[in-house]
């Protein structure tokens, strides 16, 4: 029997918000290019460049897709796989690397 | 007035619109197809005997062309708010804008692709070119069919009227075309910049790339 389930979601942003979330995702990408340049230790520089990137992914899928406002069975549909595959890679290259070592 | 897409206007046993949730599962599984690609091409990275690898990345050329692609991001989002406040004008000149801008994206793609192989990196030249152009190949030919979606969707619009069917139309090929920003997001930050960092020639492009 169909049940009716009444799906949680609030309001989209409005044109205003979603042009403050291009600005910050074109600052995010104007300084991952500038710690490009940067010398330092690699390992923080490469670990900044993971955080930005993870920051914008986050903003696009969180505003632009609108998974912060929709209901949150989209977000596990989406969410669910991109664990399983962040586990599978790390996985598989540990695996890689301590078997080609 | 405001369309809500997400509750579907006929009884469904999820509660959800059916074609959203469609999409969504799509997207999941898409997730996994670009997740394998990314991982193969880092699994890979520093194992290739001969050829060109990261030292041949023109960061500032791929830079423009995320900027380009985050900036459609926006314009499809700003023609999903039009719809959903019934101005279908404002849908289609931001859609066409989107659409310009993914056939912009795709176009440094092509530069870039042909430059790699001037430079003497195809996909049979080594392991790093074979994952790169891979898996940047499926993200190009992801970009192109949004492209095509997007006018498709503009051109279909000059028969709507406004409304929530049509509303949901623009909010599936949205869903796709930041998919697509979003994988490239991964590919620029991941393969593109940690990749490139620390190799010798990273300050400025290849000379050649500007004919010298």
């Amino acid at each position: 029997m169909a049940t009716e389930h009444v799906a949680a979601h609030k309001e989209h942003p409005g044109p205003r918000q979603y042009v403050i979330i291009g600005v910050i995702l074109v600052v995010i990408t104007a300084i991952e290019v500038g710690l490009f340049y940067i010398q330092a230790t690699p390992a923080l520089i490469v670990w900044l460049l993971l955080a930005s990137s993870l920051a914008k992914f986050l903003l696009v899928a969180g505003f632009f897709m609108h998974l912060r406002f929709d209901d949150r069975r989209f977000a596990i549909l989406f969410f669910v796989p991109l664990l399983i595959m962040v586990a599978l890679a790390v996985a598989l290259m540990a695996m890689f690397f301590s078997l080609t070592r | 007035m405001y369309f809500d897409t997400t509750v579907d206007a006929h009884r469904t046993s999820t509660g959800l619109n059916n074609r959203k949730l469609l999409i969504w599962a799509f997207l999941g599984s898409d997730v996994l197809f670009f997740g394998t690609l990314i991982a193969t091409h880092l699994l890979y990275r520093g194992r290739s005997l001969v050829g060109h690898t990261e030292d041949i990345f023109s960061i500032p050329v791929t830079s423009a062309s995320t900027f380009i692609l985050l900036m459609s991001s926006l314009a499809m989002v700003l023609a999903l708010s039009g719809i959903q406040r019934g101005n279908l004008q404002t849908m289609r000149f931001w859609i066409a804008i989107t659409a310009i801008f993914g056939s912009i994206f795709v176009g440094f793609q092509m530069f870039e692709f042909h430059e790699f192989v001037q430079e003497g990196l195809t996909p049979r030249t080594n392991l790093f070119g074979s994952t790169f152009f891979t898996m940047t190949g499926f993200h190009g030919a992801h970009v192109a069919i949004g492209v095509l979606w997007l006018w498709s969707i503009f051109f279909a619009s000059f028969r709507w009227s406004a409304g929530e069917r049509n509303s949901l139309n623009v909010e599936i090929v949205g869903l796709y075309w930041h998919f697509v920003d979003i994988v490239w997001v991964v590919i620029f930050g991941v393969v593109y910049l940690v990749g490139a960092y620390g190799a010798e020639d990273r300050i400025l492009p290849p000379v050649s790339w500007f004919g010298g």
